[in-house]
């Protein structure tokens, strides 16, 4: 079973690494990244899932994981234009490199990405 | 009609439906939280939510906690926008009436119509989809975090 504590620390991590990966973006470090946000995406969806249950409470929310459409909330963070541009860059990035937009990379998971590796 | 024919509809009018939707919820006397946000705040996150719908009756997906991420985004703004729990559900019902009202304005439009199994499975889709957006909403309006920013 895990605790209310462990649960506030899942989600205490879940935000640094969701800021970690979107500064990565931010500098255009985009090698690698949409496999780092796909183990992310996982760990986001538990963090939800377990809320949902009903047992656990945030002390802090999560980030929402889908940054998109949301300007707003990726300059709240502390991104400037040019950062949250490289970001949004990213998902180009993903769509000329996979063929696919970012989300549909997600749904389709790792076989997707073996499937170009192999 | 098929789904995804339902879904394009829908996709090539969500200008009008968020056009619609403002105005319903401007007008409302029951919602007060919109006073303290300008149009660009108060549409926010509403476009991509119907972008998400229009995907999940694409696909035939039914909304849960995984696939909702859009809701999940609207839900954690406007909790920090202040905006009052009880605002936020006013809100969504009113989005809900809108792409209802669209469904039947499909409906009447085509030739053929919308038949009752099309029209029950979008709507189906699209009830679900604001009803995750509700518990999602109650469940941390309910509880609010101890610290409202990480």
């Amino acid at each position: 079973m895990i605790s209310q504590e462990e649960f506030v620390r899942f989600a205490k991590d879940y935000n640094e690494d969701y800021i970690l990966l979107l500064t990565r973006a931010s500098r255009r470090h985009y090698n690698c990244l949409i496999t780092s946000f796909m183990v992310l995406k996982d760990f986001y969806n538990m963090i939800q899932v377990m809320f949902d249950s009903g047992q656990y409470r945030y002390e802090t929310l999560p980030y929402p994981f889908s940054f998109r459409a949301d300007q707003v909330l990726l300059k709240q963070v502390g991104f400037d234009d040019e950062a949250v541009a490289n970001i949004f860059g990213f998902l180009a990035f993903v769509k000329e490199t996979q063929g696919m937009e970012f989300e549909d990379c997600l749904e389709q998971g790792t076989s997707a990405m073996c499937a170009r590796v192999t | 009609m098929s789904q995804a024919a339902i879904a394009d509809k829908i996709q090539g009018c969500i200008d009008q439906l968020i056009g619609a939707w403002l105005v319903a919820v401007r007008k409302d006397p029951r919602i007060e939280s919109d006073d303290i946000l300008t149009q660009p705040e108060l549409i926010d996150h509403v476009p991509a939510i119907l972008e998400e719908i229009c995907s999940l009756i694409r696909k035939g997906e039914t909304p849960g906690v995984r696939n909702v991420n859009e809701a999940q985004v609207n839900v954690y703004t406007r909790f920090h926008q202040g905006y009052k729990g009880r605002d936020l559900v006013r809100e969504l019902s009113l989005l809900r009436i809108t792409l209802l009202d669209y469904l039947l304005e499909i409906s009447l439009a085509e030739p053929g119509g919308l038949d009752a199994e099309e029209w029950h499975t979008a709507a189906r889709i699209l009830n679900l989809y604001v009803d995750e957006e509700m518990r999602y909403a109650i469940s941390v309006y309910s509880n609010p975090p101890s610290s409202a920013q990480p």
